[in-house]
């Protein structure tokens, strides 16, 4: 029983510590969301994809990067109602 | 590595590194410079550099030198610089994918970067929780603050102790779980604790609300951090809701200097925010003039401050998108005294100058504004005026007055028109090839190596530039010689101590004549020389002190300072051959195969040696070294005969003609010439020899100095033609001019001996040219005499360019004429047809100056699109001979020069469009489309008409020739045209990808298909069937920008995320697909997991960081070996070299291995895991890192030499020819 309990800690630990550590009930929302966080976290932080979309949206990459930070508030849309 | 032992390996070397800047700050990091003298710490892709402005006494040369420069091998994501109080030189932080911090100075001594500290905070890579993508520093230089896109937070606090060693705290985390940050900056809060502002939005309740009302009431948070330096830790100080559209912050001086606080700006809006003071808001002027929209929102993206400490003043110069600068200032309260307190009450902005939209714009005290260009050349402009009079230009003042600083509050916008240039003028153009959108290697000239066509930039800066490898001349003087081919040339000085050359000898061995040219403010024929003019001069010289000596075939004449003659005739029946001479020594060959050696005595008398030794072959060329300095001779001369030999011979007088060394060679010598000079790696000066031989080929050796033994020889093919090689003096170095069929120029440049052709025609002789008005060199070219300079021997391309209207996108060239046809295409912008009419409507049609409207760009408005299609002649015209601009929203994607079967090979050009295309923005409504337009060609090309134009469902953005028809893809189709009458003909259909075809490369009925996600597809036609069958594709998604065939089996190509591949087709399916007919076998294949019945094999697979554009297979230099060209989005040019010997394989993984050991890279990346980025690294060698042995220590390279078991020498020999042989 300690031992399990101990597990549970430590993946509490690393869920705490690492955005996206998934647990057995991870919905479909929230593993969307955060691949879609992490892609958009990815586009800004290469630069030469954020310059290569910001010519090819035609607007300068500081927009581009604002839209990938404002994509990352509520990437897949809200969480859709749970039953009870 | 064991992959690279089984299959094809590559070499991948980088031509030109990136010219995008990611970040860029000022900094004083070389010791012992005033504190105006400031440098910029720049960071491009994967380097970073230290430059410096350069200028002349009157500012009117201004250059940007760069002081080092060095790979990181990672991905550098922020740079900073701070002063530690009490240190002298400031320190340059580098946040990178490293998952460290990295602390460096720059060490003068070395010329190098030396890391001070290396702190790990997370792991390594670009994720979205480990801070590394937003950077800031204190301004006092205590503490500086990492932080991610979300929750995490790092602060370290740096420090001096008593041994003035710098100190890093350990990091002190700041973290908001479901925090997303938008942007940092650091506040100035004097010596007070310091604070850094970030700009975050809370996205727990948005999330977990399925209503998603709490989206909607969602709010962008203004955040102190104070790091209490008593206390060693961070807190959250002060929270407040800012408008929503805030993107970026600037500190305000605080302390004795000014307020504190930050600048948010926003969309249209630039509000003044502090805990202490009331906020302030002013709108951000909009652009005024017909092709405007007046309702259009500008953001800034760039600023600097200017902060005068000793008088408390600051502004800052704020840029918006368009690339308009303000300049900011902002007016303090005054208290009953009349002296202004701290509290601001108004903010200005006065409209200063229009520069390009920046990625970081530095204010650089010397009086420079540097803008790190976000697309284009970086730019450095010279401050003339800083606009502090009011009085000037009142119009363009605008003020906070009147404007509430309430975010939901409305305000009256402000306007002003953008002029040129006014306050600041261009002082220097970085060159730089960001953003290169594709280039194509090809022939255009019929020159012997290949030129580059590149088509970069963005909007109306964008051009077509044409590069070469070779140095640039400045042609003086070109004047012709008559009829007669002069095959030499000298150029001599009168007296020894002379500053200047007074004659000039040009030789015809053809028409046995030599005719003698005086230098002074003019180069004229000298009627009354000494010289003898009906010979051909073997050599000339000014020898000893004043004696100018001839040497002809029939003897030697010198004229002594007296103007006496002395004259030495040649043995009886023998003639010279060849001749060779310095200040004091003499060598002849005569046609006997005798040598004759001669000594010039202080008196100007030749003295001939007695003896004369035999050689074992006719002479063919010969060399005595040049006198070295402070002494009387030199030791050794060498001499070369037709038994493809040369030999060392000694020539002091003591042991006159001695034998030293033999050497054979692959081929006669022509040319020899003993040269001392400096070599790089050891700075001591060194007797090279250079030999040019018949074969074109070129060799430089070393000649032992104490022996006279030949050794580390080089070797180089230079042209088809002997190759002859002439000393010269280039930037007060030793170097040489080799020419065969052009002009090659050997120099040491950035400390390694490099090899550059000079951008001419073919040069028979050159030597230096000195005169009081010039330093430069004099040349036969053809039948004309040639004098010019060289300008810079810094870079090793030479580029001309001509001018685009808008972002090209694609390019193609007329099979059989010079000329290029570029797709160009801008989104959101006003088509040219639509800012017509506004202009025609305005009344200000004309007036608008070429050279302001490129400065101002083009006028944007959202879901426009222009674009046009344009005919260029790089090479005659030097123009776009013809432009069709497209109307309706199309956007020109992809062209191809198809040559049609049906209309007897006629070639015609086809364009590929998409309409209503809406990048960025989800999709809604009706879906874009596309056409193909078709254009005859006339006039050589130069000329397009439109035949007809055909429509599709889906924009088209790949078109290809294929066996006298069009392939294109749609979508996720392969369709086959023929050209009929009034649109293309459908020939044959095959669903080949899966998702939108982007790419299409074809060799006999084979065709590869790039999918924009799902890698490439090979796909076989069946012509008797009329069938397009896919039966390769692969197991990774390859978001594929470029894909080439590079043989039969085998497509190289390149993806969005940066990453170089190579790949290839089982055998198996590549003989099914082959089979005669359907065969029933490849068509009857059971698809495997919903794809292709086979899948590719992965042969290579590099990441590069920058995104390649353009891969092909060809030869880059003349006589080189074929190599795998690339280029990148960010300005890169590279290539993948495929090794010949698994030798040189074991050799170079070997080198590598050691080599990250010994320097493992600076930032903290670790090399492999950089190079492995999204695919392990796989049969690919990075010659960058193998290059950087050439930059260790003397004991580094000693230890790596001594591990695989070779000389230093050897192992630098080795990596210098990998790059030289194949490519510059």
């Amino acid at each position: 029983m300690a031992d399990k309990l101990r597990t549970q800690q430590q993946l509490e630990s690393l869920q705490n510590k690492y955005i996206g550590t998934g647990h057995a009930d991870t919905t479909k929302h929230e593993w969307t969301s955060n691949i879609a966080r992490d892609s958009y976290a990815s586009y800004q932080g290469h630069p030469p994809l954020l310059h290569y979309m910001s010519i090819g949206t035609g607007q300068c990459m500081e927009r581009t990067r604002m839209a990938c930070m404002e994509g990352m508030v509520l990437p897949v849309g809200p969480a859709p109602q749970t039953e009870d | 590595m064991s992959n690279t032992q089984q299959t094809q390996a590559f070499y991948s070397l980088t031509l030109e590194p990136p010219s995008a800047v990611t970040a860029a700050v000022t900094c004083n990091a070389i010791p012992g410079l005033k504190t105006a003298d400031q440098q910029i710490f720049e960071a491009r892709g994967q380097r970073i550099y230290l430059h410096r402005i350069v200028e002349n006494e009157d500012r009117t040369v201004i250059k940007l030198s760069t002081v080092v420069e060095q790979d990181v091998f990672g991905i550098v994501r922020g740079v900073a610089a701070f002063r530690i109080p009490g240190t002298p030189i400031d320190q340059l932080i580098v946040s990178s994918d490293s998952g460290r911090i990295a602390l460096l100075n720059y060490d003068s001594a070395k010329n190098a970067f030396k890391r001070v500290h290396l702190e790990t905070f997370g792991k390594s890579g670009i994720r979205r929780t480990i801070p590394g993508q937003y950077l800031a520093n204190d301004p006092r230089g205590r503490c500086c603050m990492l932080a991610s896109v979300e929750k995490n937070k790092v602060v370290y606090i740096v420090n001096r102790n008593a041994e003035a060693e710098v100190v890093i705290s350990s990091p002190h985390e700041a973290n908001q779980w479901a925090s997303l940050c938008f942007g940092i900056c650091a506040l100035d809060t004097g010596w007070e604790h310091p604070i850094f502002a970030a700009l975050e939005v809370d996205y727990n309740e948005a999330e977990s609300d399925p209503s998603g009302a709490m989206y909607e009431q969602r709010e962008k948070q203004l955040v102190y951090y104070t790091v209490d330096l008593g206390l060693n830790h961070v807190v959250k100080s002060w929270t407040d809701a800012v408008d929503y559209t805030a993107n970026i912050m600037f500190g305000v001086p605080g302390g004795q200097d000014g307020p504190s606080g930050v600048l948010v700006c926003c969309e249209d809006r630039i509000y003044y925010r502090h805990d202490k003071t009331s906020p302030l808001c002013i709108p951000i002027p909009r652009r005024k003039g017909p092709t405007e929209d007046p309702n259009r929102k500008r953001i800034i993206v760039s600023g600097c401050l200017h902060l005068q400490k000793s008088r408390h003043e600051f502004f800052f110069l704020l840029q918006t998108e368009d690339g308009d600068v303000f300049k900011f200032t902002m007016e303090m309260a005054k208290d009953a005294q009349d002296r202004p307190t701290m509290e601001p009450v108004r903010l200005h902005m006065k409209y200063y100058d229009t520069y390009p939209p920046a990625k970081q714009m530095l204010l650089i005290r010397k009086g420079y504004i540097y803008v790190a260009a976000e697309n284009g050349n970086s730019k450095l402009y010279h401050v003339n005026d800083l606009a502090e009079d009011p009085e000037v230009e009142p119009h363009n003042n605008f003020t906070s007055d009147g404007v509430s600083s309430d975010p939901a509050a409305t305000y009256e916008p402000t306007y002003f028109t953008p002029r040129g240039l006014t306050f600041t003028s261009l002082a220097y153009d970085v060159p730089g090839l960001n953003p290169l959108m594709r280039t194509k290697v090809d022939n255009l000239t019929g020159e012997d190596a290949p030129q580059i066509y590149a088509i970069q930039g963005t909007g109306n800066s964008s051009v077509l530039k044409t590069m070469r490898h070779g140095l640039e001349i400045n042609e003086i003087v070109s004047s012709p010689l008559g009829n007669l081919q002069y095959d030499n040339l000298w150029s001599l000085k009168h007296r020894a101590v002379d500053d200047y050359h007074s004659y000039l000898l040009l030789s015809s061995g053809y028409g046995d004549k030599t005719i003698v040219l005086s230098i002074g403010d003019e180069v004229e024929t000298m009627e009354n020389s000494p010289f003898l003019t009906n010979r051909a001069t073997i050599t000339a010289n000014q020898m000893g002190d004043a004696t100018l000596v001839q040497v002809h075939a029939r003897g030697i004449l010198s004229v002594l300072e007296s103007g006496a003659l002395n004259e030495w005739p040649a043995p009886a029946h023998r003639t010279i051959v060849a001749a060779s001479s310095n200040d004091r020594q003499l060598l002849l060959g005569l046609s006997s195969s005798e040598l004759a050696f001669f000594f010039m005595g202080d008196d100007g008398v030749l003295n001939q040696l007695e003896e004369m030794p035999e050689m074992s072959g006719k002479i063919t060329a010969l060399s005595v070294g040049q006198t070295p300095r402070g002494q009387q001779q030199a030791k050794y001369a060498v001499v070369g005969c037709d038994d493809c030999t040369i030999r060392v011979y000694s020539i002091e007088l003591e042991t006159a003609l001695e034998p030293r060394s033999v050497q054979a060679l692959s081929a006669v010598p022509t040319s020899i010439e003993v040269v001392e000079m400096l070599d790089p790696s050891s700075n001591v000066l060194v007797n090279y020899v250079h030999i040019g031989l018949q074969s074109g080929l070129y060799l430089r050796a070393v000649i032992d100095d104490v022996t006279g033994e030949l050794g580390e020889v080089r070797t180089r093919f230079l042209g088809a033609r002997p190759t002859r090689i002439f000393p010269v003096e280039i930037a007060e170095e030793q170097g040489i001019v080799a020419s065969s069929s052009r002009p090659w120029l050997g120099y040491n440049n950035k400390g390694t001996y490099t090899l550059t052709p000079l951008v001419t025609g073919q040069v028979e002789a050159a030597r230096p040219f000195v005169t009081e008005h010039l330093r430069g060199f004099c040349a036969v070219q053809g039948q004309s005499l040639l004098i010019f300079t060289l300008p810079t021997t810094d870079g090793r391309l030479s580029s001309s360019e001509v001018g685009l209207k808008y972002t090209p996108r694609a390019m193609t060239r007329h099979p059989y004429s010079p000329v290029w046809y570029v797709a160009q295409s801008d989104g959101n912008t006003l088509a040219q047809g639509t800012k017509d009419q506004l202009l025609s409507a305005d009344g200000a049609m004309n007036g608008v100056d070429e050279d302001v409207s490129k400065q101002l760009g083009l006028s944007r408005s959202a879901g426009h699109w222009a674009s046009c299609i344009q005919a260029v002649d790089p090479i005659f015209a030097k123009a776009a001979t013809h432009t069709i601009e497209f109307t309706d929203n199309e956007a020109a994607l992809c062209c191809a020069a198809v040559p049609f079967e049906s209309k007897n090979w006629e070639v015609y050009l086809a364009v590929g469009t998409g309409q209503h295309l809406r990048p960025g923005v989800s999709a809604k409504g009706q879906a874009p489309r596309g056409y193909v337009h078709i254009y005859k060609l006339l006039e050589d090309g130069r000329n397009m008409e439109l035949v007809h134009k055909t429509p599709f469902d889906a924009p088209i953005y790949a078109v290809h020739a294929f066996q006298g028809r069009l392939a294109l893809g749609v979508g996720a189709d392969l369709f086959l045209y023929d050209v009929g009458l009034k649109s293309l003909l459908r020939k044959s259909r095959g669903t080949v990808v899966a998702n939108t075809i982007t790419s299409i490369d074809s060799r006999g009925n084979r065709l590869i298909c790039a999918d924009v996600s799902e890698s490439i597809t090979y796909v076989v036609f069946k012509p008797k069937h009329n069938r397009m069958i896919g039966f390769v594709d692969d197991v990774i998604q390859r978001w594929t920008t470029t894909a080439a065939m590079i043989d039969y089996e085998t497509s190289a190509g390149g993806d969005k995320f940066g990453n170089l591949w190579v790949v290839r087709c089982p055998e198996q399916a590549s003989k099914e697909s082959d089979e005669e007919g359907l065969g029933g076998y490849i068509v009857n294949e059971r698809s495997y997991l919903g794809g292709a019945p086979y899948r590719l094999e992965l042969r290579s697979h590099f990441f590069t960081q920058d995104i390649p554009m353009s891969i092909q297979r060809t030869a880059l230099v003349a006589g080189g070996q074929e190599v795998l060209f690339w280029s990148g989005l960010q300005g890169t040019l590279g290539m993948l070299v495929p090794f010949v010997s698994r030798e040189d394989v074991e050799f170079f993984t070997q080198l590598e291995t050691l080599i990250r050991a010994e320097e493992p890279p600076l930032a903290g990346r670790d090399h492999l895991m950089y190079r492995s980025y999204y695919v392990p690294v796989k049969g690919v060698i990075d010659g960058d890192l193998c290059e950087r042995f050439m930059k260790l220590s003397f004991d580094g390279k000693q230890k790596i030499a001594a591990e695989v078991e070779r000389e230093v020498k050897e192992v630098e020999r080795k990596v210098q020819e990998m790059r030289t042989r194949v490519a510059f």
